[in-house]
């Protein structure tokens, strides 16, 4: 059955409340959205009545989810703009975000992202044969960690801002570290990682410079049990041991 | 900030204040950037909401939580695709929110827990006024919702809340198609005249 276009124009509401059902009427719908401006700009207005309710709704999610969510991100690799589709419809631009099959589960699906990131920011540093022959192997040391079974994923905030992300997999005695937002260190001062222990207390490499705010992951060896992940202020270029107070110290539940 | 700026309107019923609305324009611009700082400030603004709405269409807490993740990630992967002459940030993350809640309820639920979901969601006015905490703008929507004849709170509630197609919401109701879509688009209107007055 065909309908006419002011029965189309009725489902207006239904379409902005998500109430169409998938399939051929809510996809002429959205056709028709295409052609007639009135229709879009009251879909548009039903939305805000919409966002209005679900505000109404408020809830306090469960404290856990924001790490969850904040590291996470750390470790999603950000889409850019949609430059050739700026133009086109809102509706269209809809229904490509629904369908895009994203993300996570934390278990292993973040790990996967954080494989993708690792990689395109080994590569996009190598610039000789060599140089992306070492971002492999080193990349493929991280997806290892990235992608153990029984990896676990840490974030903690450090005392001077930015935020610490810890994939460790406990199983291989390794970590893999990136950071976010970390303030910028005037000229001969390093940010380093340490693995402190009970007994002793060893350097764990470098950060290295961050793009945008963000540090390419870090892969450190040889965690054992009652090891926490140190990171401190030294003078380049680093130190044998700390000798600054750690802005961080995160244990690690090997 | 100003009401009679140009795009005022734009923001007018937009649950939280114009100052509101236009802040997490900003945030989600920065969002886009790779700012986590800014996306921090956006997951403490909007978590609430996102979490409450999907919660409500879902009601088992974790897979609320599982699907609120979710939404929130896909605000930070996609912050670039947000064009705020489309309409406000909040708007933009709570379409993804409702959205995917409804995916979700589609693809997982099967028919005879769905007969019991349905039978659960038979107050809708009570449920919306449990909801409603002391915030202004939540005694802003409620007021508006008090407002509708009840047909046209319960079409809605019942389609947004509740996560029912509007074919579901004429049988809950036992009226015609016609009817249902009818009274949610009058509904809504008289609703977007309400909050834009308050």
């Amino acid at each position: 059955m065909r309908l006419f276009r002011r029965d189309l124009h009725s489902l207006s509401g239904a379409y902005a409340l998500d109430a169409l059902e998938a399939g051929a009427e809510s996809e002429r719908f959205a056709r028709h959205l295409n052609r007639c401006p009135s229709c879009a700009s009251e879909v548009r207005e039903f939305r805000e009545v919409a966002t209005a309710l679900a505000f109404a709704a408020t809830t306090a999610p469960p404290p856990e989810l924001r790490d969850r969510v904040l590291a996470a991100a750390a470790l999603t690799r950000q889409l850019p703009p949609d430059v050739t589709s700026r133009a086109r419809s809102h509706r269209a631009r809809g229904r490509a975000r629904a369908r895009v099959p994203w993300l996570p589960w934390l278990s292993g699906v973040v790990a996967t992202a954080a494989v993708v990131v690792a990689v395109l920011f080994g590569f996009a540093q190598a610039h000789t044969e060599q140089e992306l022959n070492q971002a492999r192997a080193r990349n493929q040391a991280i997806a290892l960690v990235l992608s153990a079974p029984q990896a676990k994923l840490l974030t903690h905030a450090t005392t001077e801002g930015g935020i610490a992300t810890v994939v460790l997999a406990a199983d291989r005695h390794e970590l893999v570290v990136t950071t976010n937002g970390l303030p910028a260190l005037p000229a001969g001062k390093v940010y380093q990682l340490w693995l402190m222990g009970t007994t002793k207390t060893v350097s764990a490499g470098l950060l290295p410079a961050a793009t945008s705010g963000q540090t390419t992951p870090v892969l450190a060896s040889g965690v054992v049990q009652g090891d926490r992940l140190g990171l401190t202020i030294e003078p380049a270029p680093g130190t044998t041991h700390p000798t600054t107070t750690p802005i961080l110290a995160l244990p690690l539940p090997v | 900030m100003n009401p009679s700026d140009s795009d005022a309107s734009r923001f007018r019923s937009v649950p939280t204040d114009s100052r509101g609305e236009r802040d997490l324009d900003d945030l989600l611009i920065h969002v886009a950037r790779g700012d986590q700082i800014a996306f921090e400030t956006l997951y403490d603004r909007l978590a609430g909401p996102v979490y409450g709405v999907i919660r409500r269409v879902l009601k088992d807490p974790s897979q609320s939580e599982e699907v609120a993740q979710e939404v929130l990630l896909e605000v930070w992967r996609t912050a670039a695709r947000f064009d705020p002459s489309l309409g406000g940030a909040a708007t933009w993350v709570m379409t993804i929110a409702h959205r995917r809640a409804i995916d979700r309820i589609r693809s997982i639920t099967a028919a005879a827990d769905r007969e019991h979901k349905i039978a659960q969601v038979d107050t809708p006015h009570d449920e919306v006024a449990e909801a409603v905490e002391a915030s202004l703008d939540a005694e802003r929507v409620k007021r508006c919702l008090g407002g509708l004849t009840e047909i046209q709170r319960e079409s809605i509630t019942l389609a947004y809340y509740g996560g029912h197609s509007y074919r579901q919401v004429a049988e809950l109701l036992n009226v015609t198609l016609g009817a249902v879509k009818t009274r949610i688009r009058d509904g809504l209107i008289r609703m977007r005249d309400c909050l834009a007055m308050s």
